[in-house]
């Protein structure tokens, strides 16, 4: 029997590669887990992932679980199975119904798609480009003539024998669902109603029964192809997904669990397994770093945090303003545009596992596009790859201890990667492979810094008015070299920061979030009667939203009394492009003046988000989508303080010294462990602080202050 | 430094489109194979029953060989169409698509061409009836000259190997017809 703890909060991330687990004790004590994913059966990725963490804590999670999840209040779940169906085409045998002469919407595709995912060099060379195959063959997609005007207005009724037709020949050919999107149906869902009544029908008389999903319940909102896409990827991709996670909670409901397992979704909520428009959960993972930011963000008061998240194949960062993060509206996914809001992010191709390569023509040193990922991994990992990766680079110079990686639970070959990099890239360019490793860490830092410039900056935004988070497997290592320079009011990392999407998990709001098209129109001069009206038209929309969001959250399981609204409307001066996601002043806009109050919301959103100068109310208003965020509160992990001690870190916390190659010459490091270092400690570069999961470097020059809460800030000495 | 160079093999894997898109994308998108034009060559050369010099494929049956001190085109199946500067298409067979229907009798709707307004036009060898071009233009448009390449230039400055005599470069098509088909 291990150590007696109140386990409350288990966050999980289930990555490509690695199910990273983080477990949270009622004192606000973490630990983290890793194991494999298992795509094929994730409970078994999810069950390794959490005998991993409860080992720190002394458990042996596989005969104590039932003793703990009786008493743990919430489980969140974000995984890559539903991209996983989406990589290796194994969802169901969907049917579509299209309005007549759509149907090759998913073969002419969004023009973006034959080159999405790709890196720069290969974006800009259209020999490379290739149309996706789709997800659903042609075969399977019927036209039916009907015609919805963009004003909501039946124009070419619903041919009704058509529809009988077409689900006629989809359900002889033997789908296992069938998805019905018509034009404009999010103005006016009428033909999408009688089409799905007459499908019942059909099967009613056939006595057979698959799945309908319409476009006007499961993604109500602009941009036809991209709103194809996400309803393709509910039919096709989400409802395995959710077997998969159904088998997940009915592991953790035999021993004892007695919630609803939850996921997280792209937009930043959390929902049920069992919420309808799972979709939203497809891209999670990367989402859920940014959500543990902006707890930390309100918690810690720090309202403007800049999040960075390194990993093996990017480098992705998140903007927090005054505490919050904003939206956006459609994602590339699997090489396909997708109507999914998803909280901002601004990735580049930099990342731990990136391949080295010298150009023959110009011997400049490439890093990536492509990544070894963990499978081969870098050369280090011996798994069979041969060219060098950025990480054999970290590993070469002595920043990471090929005894200690991920807790010495991963074997590493020092050797393997020296003679790689020597052979494959320093001999060539007649240099030292030392001075070549330390150069490429350079490089890639230098990318990364830019990156985090220009994301700033064309915003208009200084970094003095942000603090950094550094986190991802490789995220401590770096953030040192991508921060250098810049004068941000702080940079820190976190002692967890290896499971940070996992935290983040466990640190989100219940929340679902929902959209409706609508067309809102304020002209220069409108007088009180336009903008009552336009007022009135916008409450109506809301109090629609709210009342499917009640229902979709008492089934589960809420009280209507429970749930919190704030309305939310999509606001743009008239013909601009980009429009502004205002929180509403009011919860219902019934007059003139409240409408106003809304558009100075707006304008003020406006001139934070560009400048003063850029406002142009001379042209009038305009919204086309409105939005409302349901939210029920839910426990979340604790933000433990602890005293301050002396700066010198305690004796267990040290580990000696390495060697580590620094600024062209070997320097001593000293080494300590992360989790024994005390609050108040300090600790000077040149040191290597390691943990389990991860790397933090401290460079000549700077030094780590562990606070109260154990974040460990990097200052100049 | 290594140079990149892949094997015969796979160059002939490729021309014949047998690389899976994974590989033919690396290869695309990789550094670029200093051997690749000559292996390239080699492969086609193999595949042709006569002995001229391939200086450069033209389209997948044709290519201009070096015969004699002249450069022609010729086909694979050895059908030969004259000089390189004059557009190939005057020398071989022409089958022209004008009416709604002929035009039909390939494409359904709506992927068809306009029949009002342009012709499709099939270009065949008289020597083995292969289908070697096909163009669709408005009715009365010239013969499209697709490729009229500086041979010289790519010899001497890229491949750093000049052609035994030089040629002038130019389009010699309308002499072509002013010799064989004025009044
Ligand atoms: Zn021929």
């Amino acid at each position: 029997m291990g150590d007696q703890r109140d386990i409350v909060l288990i966050g999980s991330d289930a990555g490509g590669t690695m199910t990273d687990m983080l477990v949270v004790d009622k004192a606000g004590e973490f630990i983290v887990g890793k194991a494999s994913t298992t795509p094929r059966d994730q409970s078994i990725g999810f069950a390794n992932s959490m005998i991993d963490a409860a080992e720190y804590w002394g458990m042996d999670w596989q005969k104590e679980a039932k003793n703990y999840l009786p008493g743990i209040a919430g489980i969140i779940y974000s995984g890559t199975s539903m991209l996983n169906t989406l990589l290796t085409r194994t969802g169901k045998k969907i049917g579509i119904i299209l309005t007549k002469g759509f149907e090759d919407s998913l073969i002419h595709e969004r023009g973006i798609g034959v080159h999405a995912s790709y890196g720069y060099q290969d974006k800009i060379h259209p020999v490379s480009h290739i149309h996706n195959e789709p997800f659903v063959p042609k075969k399977l997609i019927r036209g039916v003539t009907e015609r919805i005007s963009m004003f909501g207005e039946a124009v070419v009724p619903l041919y009704q024998g058509e529809v009988r037709e077409a689900v006629a020949d989809l359900l002889d050919r033997g789908v296992e669902g069938i998805a019905v999107l018509f034009l404009w149906s999010y103005l006016n869902p009428q033909h999408e109603m009688m089409a799905a009544a007459i499908a019942r029908e059909i099967m009613k008389e056939r006595s057979q029964e698959v799945p309908l999903y319409l476009s006007c319940e499961i993604v109500p909102i602009t941009r036809e192809n991209s709103r194809l896409n996400a309803l393709v990827l509910q039919a096709y991709g989400a409802e395995p997904a959710r077997e998969q996670l159904f088998g997940i909670e009915r592991m953790l409901h035999q021993d004892g669990y007695k919630h609803p397992l939850q996921v997280a979704l792209a937009d930043g909520g959390i929902a049920n397994i069992r919420y309808p428009a799972l979709f939203k959960a497809c891209f999670s993972g990367p989402v859920g770093g940014i959500l543990g930011a902006k707890y930390l963000s309100q918690e810690m008061d720090m309202p403007n945090l800049l999040c960075t998240d390194m990993g093996g194949t990017s480098f992705d960062l998140g903007l927090i303003m005054g505490g919050e993060c904003s939206i956006l509206r459609e994602i590339e996914l699997a090489r396909t545009v997708l109507n999914i809001p998803t909280l901002v992010m601004d990735s580049i191709g930099a990342g731990c596992g990136m391949y080295l390569s010298i150009d023959p023509e110009s011997k400049r040193v490439d890093i990536g596009p492509d990544s070894a990922g963990a499978d081969p991994g870098p050369v280090c990992y011996m798994m069979g790859n041969e060219t060098p990766t950025v990480m054999d680079c970290v590993l070469i110079l002595g920043i990471l201890n090929p005894d200690y990686y991920l807790g010495g639970k991963v074997e590493v070959d020092w050797d393997a990667a020296y003679k790689a990099i020597k052979e494959k890239c320093a001999d060539p360019l007649g240099i030292d492979p030392y001075d070549f490793a330390e150069g490429v860490l350079d490089l890639i830092n230098v990318r990364m810094r830019e990156h985090i410039g220009t994301v700033l900056s064309v915003r208009g935004y200084s970094p003095a008015d942000y603090y950094v988070i550094g986190y991802g497997g490789a995220g401590p290592t770096f953030l040192a070299g991508y921060t250098a320079g810049l004068p941000f009011k702080g940079v820190f990392t976190v002692p967890w920061a290896a499971a940070f999407s996992a935290f983040g998990c466990a640190a989100a709001d219940y929340l679902h979030r929902y959209q409706k098209s609508t067309l809102v129109a304020l002209p220069p001069g409108s007088d009180d009667g336009m903008k009552q009206f336009m007022a009135m038209t916008v409450s109506a929309s809301w109090a629609e939203l709210e009342e499917i969001a009640a229902r979709e959250m008492e089934e589960e399981g809420f009280k209507r009394e429970e749930i919190s609204f704030k309305q939310v409307a999509y606001v743009r001066y008239s013909q601009q492009l980009e429009d502004v996601e205002v929180i509403s002043p009011l919860p219902r806009l019934v007059t003139a003046q409240d409408m106003d109050k809304l558009i100075e919301a707006f304008e003020e959103t406006y001139s934070r988000k560009y400048v003063h100068a850029a406002m142009f109310p001379e042209v009038g208003y305009q919204i086309f989508e409105i939005g409302l965020l349901a939210t029920v509160s839910r426990p979340k992990p604790l933000l433990r303080k602890y005293p301050l001690e002396g700066k010198t870190p305690p004796g267990e916390a040290e580990k000696g010294t390495r060697q580590v190659y620094f600024g062209g010459e070997w320097r001593k490091a000293n080494l300590y462990e992360m989790d024994l270092l005390r609050s108040g400690n300090e600790v000077e570069g040149l040191a290597v602080i390691e943990a389990p999961s991860t790397t933090m470097f401290v460079p000549l020059g700077k030094k780590v202050i562990v606070d109260e809460y154990k974040r460990c800030w990097l200052k100049e000495v | 430094m290594s140079k990149i160079s892949y094997s015969k093999e796979v160059i002939r894997d490729l021309i014949e489109g047998k690389l899976p898109w994974s590989q033919t994308k690396s290869i695309i998108s990789g550094y670029k194979d200093e051997d690749r034009f000559d292996k390239y060559v080699e492969v086609l050369q193999e595949k042709v029953a006569w002995q001229e010099k391939i200086l450069l494929p033209l389209t997948h049956e044709l290519y201009i060989v070096q015969k004699g001190s002249d450069r022609i085109v010729k086909c694979s199946c050895g059908q030969e169409f004259g000089d390189y500067r004059v557009n190939w298409k005057l020398n071989a067979l022409i089958h022209v698509r004008e009416s709604e229907e002929e035009v039909k009798e390939l494409y359904p709707y709506p992927s068809a061409p306009d029949a009002e307004f342009c012709e499709i036009r099939e270009f065949y060898c008289p020597g083995c009836g292969t289908q070697l071009w096909v163009e669709t233009v408005p009715f009365g448009y010239p013969l499209v000259f697709d490729f009229l390449p500086d041979l010289d230039t790519f010899y001497a400055e890229w491949l750093k190997r000049p052609l035994p005599s030089q040629k002038e470069f130019t389009d010699l098509t309308c002499d072509f017809i002013a010799q064989n088909w004025a009044e």
